[in-house]
This record gives structure tokens, C-alpha cells and sequence, in this order.
């Protein structure tokens, strides 16, 4: 069995109560559709070739550590998190990459959206230590409240800074 | 060795290491809090040379953010060139023809034995060996005469544009190649001799700074931090990018985890680079360098789109979320430096600070990648 | 603190009204030809730096070879590098730590203005090192190449003993500029 297909089936249970999954996108969509609103949660296969990836996972941000559990048995690594702001949909999105040590390449894109006004999620510094530095680059520049980080200050920006630049609506 | 002695928590100081300081290669702050000579706990401190290049990219359009590039880790400016271009010609589907690639490999290697060359220089005068940097310093100027004469800088290079490069190569450059080559392998003998072969040197570094296998997942590390800890991974191979499948060339790996099996890596690859060049010589295709089609304004349709390339210090992701304008909307920059870095907290605990420096220098660290 | 709450008798040390003009300028020359500079490399421009004292550019032909690593031993603090918000104060202190007579070389677009990191809406660096340090010579590229720093180096000479080690150079066109 493929590592996508194990890794697939493996977050599949993450999904028990929601509609199957959608086809993939190819590259180029229709640009009106791209921008209509976030897309629901579910699995997709993306075109390596075309976007560089080949997981595509949306999930709610709760189940954030489960999922990220189900990828360090994988043996996969945290390669990175950071965010994106969505100002027309008043959400923020998480993006975490994941890929892998072996041959077998399998590049996987957990995402999940919380709410602009409160953003906050739960930490995963208890499956991957990297975590903290990322979580704390993340915190610095959109704001977002890890729960659970044993360590969140500031970590590029200066130690007493309370602005956050990333956000789309940031003015110096 | 290190770690046998009992650390004694209600007699500690803290000690702070920078931001100015001759062994942090850059502004980089460690607050540790030692017992003695032994490292109880360590904290970095990040963010003196934060240049704000995520929030950059929002305001530049896609070719005004190449020199940024550049800038980002100057010592391998070339490999984080191609990062960039990689993402943006998959994003607009952009044919690189062949010629440009098989010069970009041959750009990025010699930048990658530069970078390496500066790391063996620093390395050793950390460790207290003034000469060996004069002699890398000196090899370096060779491989910058050769760049500089086709891409016009010696340090931060913005040569490649999206689909192929600014400028082609000449006669002089290969010949001028040929000759380094050979010039390399005779010095790479002599710094196995004075260098390598030292006993100062080895007893410093072999058996500290042990990194393992679990350690490099939980962090992500990868470069030769992890492949001198028995992780073979390297981007060029795992997931071959441009024209690096059609070269033969090994990844060198060693088991021990040790400050001595990083430095060791990092020297066999300055012997892979060069088998690469040579290769990328004899197979030099003719032709252009710049696709014949290419889009005048470069808007990517909108969507995510990632790449990784290998620098010299691990493998560097880009992340680019286009919304369709002429601006990314979103460019993370995943830096190798910034996950090698992170595993020093929880490494140095019980090391001697003599021995928590040499480490430092075998992460091979550069700030303003880390920062970014 | 540092060099601002220097109370006035202080000010007026001898020299200010006894000179001796041949001794003063005899240990200006001897200033000028061995600047200590700070190891204060902070960016790309760093590796310049060390390139500039390294084997081929050899700083030390001018006596300024002996990079000190601790302010209190060195008269000259070469910025080189972007200068960001968190490290402003950093850098003031460094610069109030070294001994007088002290002199600063901003080396690079970043130490003169910003360089290409000025953008707007800009949050996190100073632009110029000229905000808050007094700087007496300006080397401009990015990053410069080691004779720009060395040219800058005999500029610094020039301005403390009043004469050029070696005259300017005027540029010669290899082919005539009409074709």
C-alpha cells in the first residue's frame, strides 16, 4: 500500500461524520470559484507536479492534535506552521506541513480555520517539540492563542511587542 | 562524558551569550543558565535581524522579491534563488529549458562548496585554528571571480528569473570551471591533512554533541545535521527538483550522531559538488537560456503552491498562497536553519560551554535565515 | 548613560587648552594606521568584512586587522548589517562601552539608510545607523565589495590625520566613451 493511501486511511476516522470527500482541483480553476469561501473539511489528492504537495487535509481546529498524533506515528516530520488571513471570510487559517525522511515522498498539508475575533487552538508541542518556535512565530505575527504552549512570548518580534504585522489589516 | 556529572539546580547564574559575540556568526542571544561550566538549561532568543521578508513579499510584486532572495541566507544565495523560481514556475506552469537548468546546477553547487568553505573557516577559529580560514577564504575567492564575472555579485546572487537566468555562460567560465576543480580536489587533500587530521580537532568533537534520530524528527532537522545522524534525506534525491535526477552522485551519511560526523558530511559534500560540476560540464546542452514563451506580468492563478529545494544547511520550503494579483497574498518561507537551531536547547543541557559552542558551530547557523 | 551625564569640570581636560601640534599629530597617525575594529558583523555585509580581512583584500596592510571582540578594546565599530528595532539598543550600548577616541564606518545600504528592507509599513527596522550613532564614514553597496571597505578605511585615515595614504584613483574608461 502507498504511504498517501495509508496516510489517507489513517485520518479517514477523523471524518466519520462528514460527506465523502471532494474530486481534486486541477491547477488553474476557475478563479470566482477559488475565492468563493473555504472549502469543507475532507481529504483531497492534489497533482504533485502542478502544487508541490500531494495531501491536501482540511480539519476542525479540535481535532488538530488527534490528527497530528495519527502523523508522528507515520513517521512523518513538522516541517513547518504558519498562517494566513482571510479578511473577506473573517477567518484565520493554520497550515501545517508535513513530509518525510524515507523515499516513500508523500508531502502532507494539515489546515484548519478558527474565527478572526478569537483565534485560538490547541498546541501540538506534546507530539512535536518544533512546535513551540513555530507556534510562537505564528502567535507573534497573526495573534493566534496556542492552549497549552508551555512558552508563548514573543519570539521574532521585540519581547514587549503587542502589534501583529501579518494581519491584512495591520498599520504601523 | 559530558553529561555524568550531577547538575546542582539551586546554584546556578545565567550567562548571556550575544547578541554581539564572536562564536554566534551573526546576532544570535542565548540566555544559559549554568552550574559552573555545565549548562543547565539554555534559552535562544531570536529577532535581532528580523528584515520582515514574509511581510516584503506582500508589497513586492514577483520579480521586484528575487533580490530578497539573495539576501536571506547570503552564503547559498543561489539554492534559495531556484526555491523562489521553483515555486513561481510551477505556480504558472513556466518551462525552464534545458541549458538553464543544467547551469543552475552548476551555480548552486559551487555556491554550495562556497558556503561550505566559509562554515570550515569559521568553524575552526571558533574551535581556536587561525590559519585554516585564510586557506578557505582564499578558495573561495577562486569560486567568486567565476560567479561574479557571470552573474555580477559576489555574495547575494539574484541570477536565475523565472524560467531561466540573466545571463548565459562563456567559454571562460567553463574553462575557468575545469581548473577549479582540479585546484579543489588538491586542497581538499591538504585539509584533510591539516585540518581533519587533527588531533585537537577530533578529540573536540568526536563523541559531543550527540543528536539522534528521534531528536531530528520531533524538530524537523534536516541537512547535515541529520545526515550525520543516520538520516538520509536530502531533498536533491527524496524528491528530485530541475535536472538533479540525471546526475550520479552519493549522499554521504554518517551513523555516530556526533559534532565530528557533521563535519565530516559537510566535507564529503564539498567532494560531491564537485563530481556534480563536473557532470554538469561534460552534459552541457546548447541552446537558450530563457523560455522562448513567457507571461509578461507574472499572476499565478490562485491556490497553494510549495517547493523545496536543498541549501546548503537542509532543505528550504516555500509556501506561496496567490490570490491572482501580481503580489503573493501569502509567502511563508520554511528556513533549514530555523528547525537545526531549535534542537540546541534541549541538546546543550549538560554539556560544558566549550563543548555547547563547538556544536553551536556544527549546526552551521546563519541568523538572518532564521529570522528572516 | 554613557557618555551624557559627564559632569563639567571633566570637560575641560588639558589638552583643550595646551597643544602640542607635532604630538598630536604624530599619535593621530599612529590612531589612524591601527584601528582596532569591533567584530560587529551582523548581516551579509559581515562576510565582506571578513573577506576584507582575509588573505587576498589583507586588511592588516593598514594596521586594522586585529578585530577585538570586546568593545572596551577597540576604537573603531564597523555597523554591517541591517539594523533592527530589537538590536537598537544593543548596538547604543556597545557604542557607549568603547574608549574615546571611537569612530564609526557604516558599512552597506542597511547601516546608511535602510537599504532595501525600507518599504512601507515597515515595523521592525532603523533606517540608518545615522538615527542614533554618530557616523563619520559612509560605504555604500550592497554588500560592498572588500575595496570599498578599504577605501573607506583610508577615507577614515584621511579624516584623522588630515592626509591620504594613497591618492584617489580617477576611473579610466577601457574603450573611449564614444564607442
Amino acid at each position: 500500500m502507498s504511504i498517501e493511501q495509508k496516510t489517507r486511511d489513517a485520518l479517514a476516522p477523523l471524518f466519520a461524520d462528514q460527506p465523502p470527500p471532494e474530486p481534486p482541483e486541477p491547477a488553474g480553476a476557475d478563479e470566482s470559484e477559488k475565492q468563493a469561501g473555504p472549502r469543507p473539511n475532507g481529504i483531497i489528492q492534489q497533482d504533485y507536479s502542478a502544487r508541490g504537495f500531494h495531501l491536501d487535509v482540511q480539519i476542525k481546529s479540535e481535532q488538530i492534535v488527534e490528527a497530528v498524533k495519527i502523523m508522528f506515528e507515520l513517521d512523518y516530520f513538522l516541517e513547518s506552521i504558519t498562517g494566513v488571513d482571510w479578511l473577506k471570510d473573517d477567518q484565520l487559517e493554520v497550515v501545517y506541513d508535513f513530509a518525510r525522511y524515507d523515499f516513500d515522498l508523500c508531502r502532507t498539508v494539515l489546515r484548519t480555520r478558527i474565527s478572526r475575533s478569537e483565534p485560538s487552538l490547541p498546541t501540538i508541542t506534546s507530539v512535536y517539540t518544533g512546535a513551540s518556535w513555530h507556534e510562537r512565530e505564528t502567535h507573534d505575527f497573526f495573534g493566534i492563542v496556542f492552549q497549552g504552549h508551555p512558552h508563548l512570548i514573543p519570539l521574532l518580534l521585540p519581547e514587549d511587542a503587542d502589534f501583529h504585522p501579518l494581519l491584512k489589516d495591520f498599520k504601523v | 562524558m559530558s553529561q555524568a556529572i550531577e547538575l546542582q539546580k539551586d546554584e546556578t547564574f545565567v550567562l548571556n551569550v550575544g547578541p554581539q559575540h564572536p562564536a554566534t556568526h551573526g546576532v544570535l542571544r542565548v540566555k544559559m543558565t549554568m552550574d559552573g561550566e555545565y549548562i543547565y538549561n539554555a534559552e535562544t532568543v531570536l529577532g535581532y535581524i528580523h528584515r520582515m521578508h514574509e511581510k516584503m513579499a506582500e508589497n513586492r510584486t514577483y520579480p521586484q522579491y528575487m533580490p530578497n532572495m539573495g539576501r536571506l541566507d547570503y552564503l547559498s544565495a543561489m539554492a534559495f534563488n531556484h526555491g523562489y523560481a521553483l515555486v513561481v514556475e510551477r505556480a504558472c506552469a513556466i518551462e525552464v529549458p534545458e541549458r538553464a537548468e543544467y547551469i543552475r546546477v552548476l551555480t548552486v553547487e559551487l555556491n554550495r562548496i562556497s558556503s561550505h568553505l566559509v562554515w570550515l573557516g569559521a568553524y575552526v577559529l571558533d574551535l581556536g585554528g587561525f590559519t585554516p580560514l585564510m586557506y578557505c577564504f582564499d578558495d573561495r575567492e577562486q569560486i567568486l571571480d567565476l560567479l561574479e564575472a557571470v552573474t555580477g555579485s559576489r555574495l547575494t546572487y539574484c541570477y536565475f528569473r523565472f524560467g531561466g537566468l540573466y545571463n548565459d555562460i562563456d567559454d571562460e567560465f567553463i574553462s575557468g570551471t575545469r581548473s577549479f576543480i582540479k585546484r579543489m580536489r588538491k586542497e581538499l587533500k591538504m585539509y584533510a591533512k591539516l585540518v581533519t587530521g587533527n588531533i585537537i580537532l577530533m578529540k573536540r568533537l568526536k563523541g559531543h554533541g550527540m543528536i539522534d534520530y528521534d531528536m531530528c524528527k520531533r524538530y524537523g532537522a534536516t541537512g547535515p545535521v541529520a545526515r550525520g545522524s543516520g538520516i538520509n534525506y536530502d531533498v536533491r534525491k527524496n524528491e528530485p527538483y530541475g535536472v538533479y535526477d540525471q546526475f550520479d552522485f552519493d549522499i554521504p551519511v554518517y551513523d555516530e550522531g556526533d559534532s565530528f560526523a557533521r563535519y565530516m558530511v559537510r566535507m564529503d559534500e564539498i567532494e560531491q559538488s564537485l563530481r556534480i560540476i563536473e557532470q554538469a560540464l561534460d552534459k552541457l546542452p546548447d541552446g537558450e537560456v530563457n523560455p522562448k514563451k513567457k507571461p509578461k506580468m507574472i499572476k499565478p492563478p490562485p491556490g497553494d503552491y510549495y517547493a523545496a529545494v536543498e541549501t546548503a544547511r537542509g532543505n528550504f520550503g516555500i509556501r506561496l498562497v496567490s490570490d491572482g494579483t501580481n503580489k503573493a497574498y501569502r509567502l511563508k518561507l520554511r528556513s533549514p536553519t530555523y528547525s537545526n537551531m531549535h534542537l540546541f536547547d534541549e541538546a546543550c543541557r549538560g554539556m560544558l560551554i566549550a563543548d555547547a559552542l563547538a556544536f553551536m558551530g556544527s549546526l552551521d547557523l546563519v541568523i538572518p535565515e532564521m529570522d528572516r | 548613560m554613557g557618555t551624557q551625564n559627564i559632569p563639567e569640570s571633566l570637560e575641560t581636560v588639558p589638552a583643550s587648552f595646551v597643544q602640542f601640534a607635532i604630538a598630536d599629530k604624530l599619535i593621530n597617525l599612529c590612531r589612524a594606521n591601527s584601528l582596532w575594529p569591533l567584530t560587529f558583523g551582523i548581516a551579509c555585509c559581515a562576510i565582506e568584512m571578513m573577506c576584507t580581512g582575509a588573505a587576498r583584500f589583507d586588511l592588516s596592510r593598514f594596521g586594522a586587522e586585529v578585530f577585538r571582540p570586546s568593545p572596551r578594546q577597540s576604537d573603531l565599530m564597523i555597523v554591517a548589517g541591517t539594523i533592527s528595532k530589537k538590536m537598537a539598543p544593543g548596538i547604543q550600548t556597545l557604542y557607549d562601552q568603547m574608549p574615546e577616541p571611537k569612530w564609526v564606518i557604516a558599512l552597506g545600504n542597511c547601516a546608511i539608510s535602510g537599504g532595501p528592507f525600507v518599504f512601507e509599513g515597515q515595523y521592525g527596522i532603523v533606517e540608518g545607523a545615522d538615527k542614533f550613532l554618530p557616523v563619520d564614514v559612509y560605504v555604500p553597496g550592497c554588500p560592498p565589495r572588500p575595496e570599498a571597505l578599504i577605501e573607506g578605511i583610508i577615507e577614515l585615515e584621511h579624516k584623522i590625520t588630515g592626509w591620504r595614504r594613497w591618492p584617489k584613483v580617477k576611473p579610466q574608461w577601457r574603450d573611449t566613451p564614444e564607442g
